[in-house]
């Protein structure tokens, strides 16, 4: 249990500053969290510090029951912090004197199960969260909705329930549930893990397509290295449990990017670089056996 | 994917086509000129013998007619079909996937058991042609329905086969999904008739019946000489003049049957309406939960019927007992299914609400009690039954009126035969309230009865 | 398991444990005393205000009953209804899982049996198993017999639905895997059907064993107190019936009391079998 500890890494380079405004930049740090902490104490994240720029994609990349979730956890305002603070564009989300952030339609988080409302029809779902902070009337967001799923190829699949469409349809009406409020940030925990490969790989170029429209930081938590290297800007590599940034990785393949991307030669050097990283963290995962946090 | 030798003339002209593709069961409707239309669609494909035509799994753009030759059509196990290799030859149609919406991959392996001479046709192409006239569409597609789950039987893809171009709710295309209930229905119904299971299930009620009767009627058999027969039951049931009073001829029979539904009733409403909100809370707040629920869980074990005579001291009318021990059964039983319910909801759900800004009286209006209402739903089926229980026992002991008072009195009266009228009338009305129930909550719940159907979760 | 598991484990039970038992049970505490309170002021309303509430002013106060209660602790006839009641609860409790276990069992995996089988037993499940007291009565030759006949049917039904719907859900992949493994259809019935169905098999039997309680107890009250011989017969259920009659109130409510107990713990008592039983289920 006794990482080691440093004040954070300094990214290898940074030459793409993505963003022009500054909306959605996200700083943590020095987080901890230790589950029960007069008990078993379990510790969950380990003074973790890292800046996530405004329209940064980054992905974050470690093994099974690292904590990462933890992490995301956190910035979507689910669970307490026992140490160190996360800032939203200046302003403290969580910190001292206040453990736990409050959910919020800033920033938004389209979980690895899915979390459309089985009773609620696909309109329904992506017209909730204006109707339900009063921002818009029923009609309005009714309409924006239609718009929106038009945009992402989802139209006709209004009136369908959550039930009756594949996942990796799904998944896309969750993602633009979430974009309907104009979050700053939209946090992915695994969100395509349960896909197939193939359905996957398109998943990605939908989800740079509406990236390219949308222009919101994302924080995208995957074990998938590829899938990491593919979409982000920057990959961090979590060490295991407890979890704190071992590896930072900028891609500087140029951005809009397609499935071409996979097979150059850029991506296999990128890879090249980071999977021993990962694999050494996912060896000793392995071995302490440990349960998804 | 296929192997196919273009060279080979294999070049039916307009008129051939038009007649192939009459032939072929989903097509028989249309007029010859959207007949026309779908044969200028359609290319035409030569196979190999041997050769296969689609793979489980592949991308389904194209349904297939067959021309010429025989197909062997084998289903994946995803499919779920009863019947999974089947050889079809001319004039039959395969490769439907392609008019799946979404999920538009083979379900099924077709090799070609000989040279074979196919029409190629393109499911969108198919149906921008259908779309031209939607009534035939409609009759055209509930065909296809119809000859899936007879063919394949695969009653759960009907759901996605590609929307009916006509009205739908607000202005958005009519799904097919109501459209093939009555079909799906009648379907099921037909191949229920034609499984052995009626005729199994007739032979299990002879045998139980046949039983009785024999023992009791013929034989004598030990102590089944005092029971009543079900030919001596019948009998009374249905007399214009009943030896004992009691047949569906006598008003009497209804008015007890009448004294006992209104008092379930009352009793439900009450135990409902206390037990849904309060399981609700007991679910959500977790405050409310520890002051209440240790109360509650005290008082449980202590069996409905032994409030008998603390309810009769209490209450000072004769009904009040009786349908206060009945609310308290189905209180219980709502209460705690609820709860139960409530603490299923999985927790990304109010996650998620609260992510999109949704305060805490709106994930539980919008989150917490749609969520659980399938719970709720099979508590109340529950509790029905529990309160029809505790209902003929307070009855039995303290009532005048009533199945339950039908029963015991024809106990102490001697008049055996009724005692069983009145315990089958109390079997079928309990039936019934349970079934009236669960439709009920199958209609509020489409969302879930959809996806039951498609398999889901 | 890694020691950190292992150590949330026992660690939580400890210390995690006594932390939220301490607001948990103050809360538990203040609600009981919150009850008993109004329980006690309201039954004595009448003397205290001159207006006698309604329902709660009738019942027998907590104190009398407790007075009550003291002197039935050196009485014998009262612990032999604590026995006459729990003899018949585990009898007809044990006949409906000999009887229903292997009846369940045979038509989830018999698919012939379920069809001949299970439409008669749903038609018969409405109806109540009080419904059958009289018919039972006529039927058996003595009234311990008909009481026991009821009972059973009371925890039947339930363990043989629960039996099949535990033996439904099991996942058909692990049938797959088991044939694909070579096993025969014994081995797949012994290693498969029977572990799997086990949970339910205890789910049922708890619910079972709370309803053989109720049915227990009515059929005590109704053979032994509602006009038939009363001499015999005995148990808790005649108890509370016997109070109500000669007019001891208070002894009805430690009726009520006493069996709520006997029931709560024969259901704690199964429960704990069935963790005992089905150790795989106890980290979810």
């Amino acid at each position: 249990m006794n990482a080691v500890r440093s004040e954070g890494i300094t990214p290898m380079n940074r030459q793409q500053q993505p963003a022009k405004e500054a909306k959605g930049a996200i700083k943590i740090e020095k987080v901890e969290k230790v589950y029960d902490p007069t008990g078993a104490a379990v510790q969950a994240v380990d003074r973790c510090s890292l800046d996530i720029g405004a329209g940064e994609i980054c992905m974050i990349v470690g093994p099974s029951g690292c904590g990462k979730t933890t992490l995301l956890n956190a910035i979507a305002g689910f669970h307490s912090i026992t140490d160190g603070a996360i800032y939203l564009d200046g302003d403290m989300l969580c910190g001292p004197g206040k453990p736990q952030a409050e959910p919020g339609p800033d920033r938004v988080v389209v979980f690895q199960n899915g979390a459309l409302f089985p009773w609620k029809t696909n309109l329904e779902n992506v017209a909730f969260g204006p109707i339900m902070q009063g921002t818009m009337s029923k009609a309005e967001a009714n309409e924006k909705a239609r718009d929106l799923m038009a945009t992402a190829g989802l139209s006709g699949t209004e009136n369908n329930y959550p039930g009756e469409i594949s996942s990796g349809v799904r998944r896309r009406v969750e993602i633009v549930r979430a974009l309907m409020n104009d979050p700053k940030v939209l946090l992915l925990d695994e969100p395509f893990r349960a896909l197939d490969s193939l359905t996957k790989s398109v998943m990605h170029e939908a989800l740079l397509d509406i990236y390219y429209k949308n222009k919101v930081t994302i924080f995208f938590i995957t074990h998938d290295l590829e899938e990491a290297i593919f979409l982000g800007h920057r990959v961090v590599i979590m060490t295991t449990r407890p979890c704190k940034p071992k590896k930072m990785l900028e891609v500087d393949i140029p951005h809009p990017r397609d499935y071409s991307v996979l097979t150059s030669q850029r991506f296999r050097e990128l890879m090249e670089e980071t999977v021993e990283a990962v694999h050494e963290e996912a060896v000793k995962a392995f071995e302490a056996g440990e349960k998804e946090m | 994917m296929s192997s196919v030798d273009e060279t080979l003339a294999f070049d039916p002209s307009r008129e051939q086509r038009i007649k192939l593709l009459k032939g072929a069961m989903p097509f028989e409707p249309l007029s010859d000129e959207l007949l026309g239309k779908i044969a200028d669609i359609a290319t035409t494909e030569r196979v190999a013998k041997g050769a296969v035509i689609y793979q489980v799994g592949d991308p389904a753009k194209d349904l297939f007619v067959i021309a010429n030759g025989q197909v062997e059509h084998a289903l994946g196990p995803g499919a779920e079909a009863t019947v999974l290799v089947k050889v079809v030859g001319r004039g039959d149609v395969i490769g439907w996937a392609a008019l799946l919406k979404d999920r538009s991959r083979r379900l099924a392996k077709t090799t070609a058991l000989v040279d074979c001479q196919l029409l190629r046709i393109s499911g969108d192409q198919l149906m921008d042609v259908l779309s031209e006239d939607p009534e035939v569409a409609q009759d055209v597609l509930s065909r296809w329905a119809k000859m899936i789950i007879e063919d394949f039987t695969v009653p759960r893809w009907l759901a996605q086969v590609k929307d009916a171009p006509g009205r739908g709710e607000d202005g958005g295309p009519q799904t097919t999904s109501h459209l093939s209930g009555a079909a799906l229905f009648w379907y099921r119904f037909s191949k229920w008739l034609t499984s052995p299971r009626p005729y199994l299930m007739l032979i299990g009620f002879a045998a139980f019946f046949g039983s009785w009767f024999v023992l009791s009627e013929v034989i004598h058999f030990w102590r089944f000489d005092n029971l009543p027969g079900p030919r001596e039951v019948l009998i009374e049931w249905f007399n214009p003049d009943p030896i004992y009073g009691l047949s569906i001829y006598t008003p009497e029979y209804y008015d007890h049957i009448w004294w006992s539904i209104r008092r379930i009733l009352i009793a439900f409403a009450i135990a409902t309406g206390l037990g849904v909100p309060v399981g609700l809370f007991l679910g959500w707040s977790k405050k409310f939960r520890e002051y209440v629920f240790p109360i509650f869980e005290t008082l449980r074990p202590i069996p409905v019927l032994a409030w008998v005579p603390l309810a009769i001291i209490m209450f000072l009318s004769v009904e009040g007992p009786v349908i206060f021990l009945a609310t308290l059964a189905s209180f219980y039983a709502t209460a705690l299914n609820t709860m139960l319910g409530v603490e299923s909801i999985e927790e990304s759900y109010p996650r998620a609400a609260a992510c999109l800004g949704a305060s805490k009286w709106q994930i539980f209006r919008h989150v917490v009690i749609p969520g659980a209402l399938p719970y709720v739903f099979t508590g109340l089926q529950i509790s029905v039954g529990v309160a029809w229980f505790s209902l003929v026992a307070a009855e039995m002991v303290s009532g005048q009126y009533g199945l339950g008072y039908v029963i015991n009195n024809s106990y102490t009266n001697v008049r055996y035969p009724t005692i069983v009228i009145g315990m089958i009338t109390l079997g079928v009305v309990g039936y019934i309230s349970s079934a009236l129930i669960r439709m009920l909550g199958d209609y509020m719940m489409q969302w879930r009865v959809r996806e039951l159907a498609l398999g889901g979760q | 398991m890694s020691a950190t598991a292992a150590s949330v484990r026992s660690g939580a039970w400890s210390r995690f444990g006594h932390a939220m038992n301490n607001e948990r049970v103050r809360r538990a505490i203040i609600s009981v005393i919150v009850f008993v309170g109004f329980w006690e002021i309201g039954s004595r309303s009448e003397d205290l205000f001159g207006y006698r509430f309604p329902w709660i002013g009738l019942i027998p106060a907590p104190t009398d009953v407790f007075a009550s209660f003291v002197p039935l602790i050196g009485d014998q006839g009262y612990w032999t209804s604590w026995y006459q009641s729990t003899r018949r609860v585990f009898t007809g409790f044990i006949a409906a899982q000999i009887v229903g276990i292997p009846l369940g069992l045979a038509m989830a995996t018999s698919r012939l049996f379920y069809n001949l089988s299970f439409p008669v037993f749903e038609v018969m499940r409405p109806i109540p198993p009080l419904a059958w007291v009289p018919a039972a009565i006529i039927f058996w030759p003595t009234e311990e017999s008909s009481i026991a006949f009821v009972t059973f049917l009371g925890a039947f039904y339930v363990v043989v639905i629960n039996v099949l719907g535990g033996a439904k859900s099991i996942d058909v992949r692990y049938f797959q895997s088991a044939y694909s493994m070579g096993a025969s259809g014994w081995d797949v019935f012994r290693r498969i059907i029977l572990p799997a169905t086990l949970p339910s098999i205890f789910i049922g039997s708890a619910v079972g064993m709370g309803i053989t309680w109720e049915v227990v107890v009515a059929a005590e009250m109704i053979s032994g107190g509602g006009g038939t011989s009363g001499a015999s017969g005995g148990g808790l259920g005649f108890f509370i019936w016997n109070a109500y009659i000669g007019g001891s109130y208070p002894l009805i409510v430690v009726g009520m009391i006493s069996i709520g107990v006997a029931g709560y713990v024969s259901s704690s008592l199964i429960r704990k079998l069935g963790e005992t039983f089905t150790p795989w289920r106890r980290l979810r």
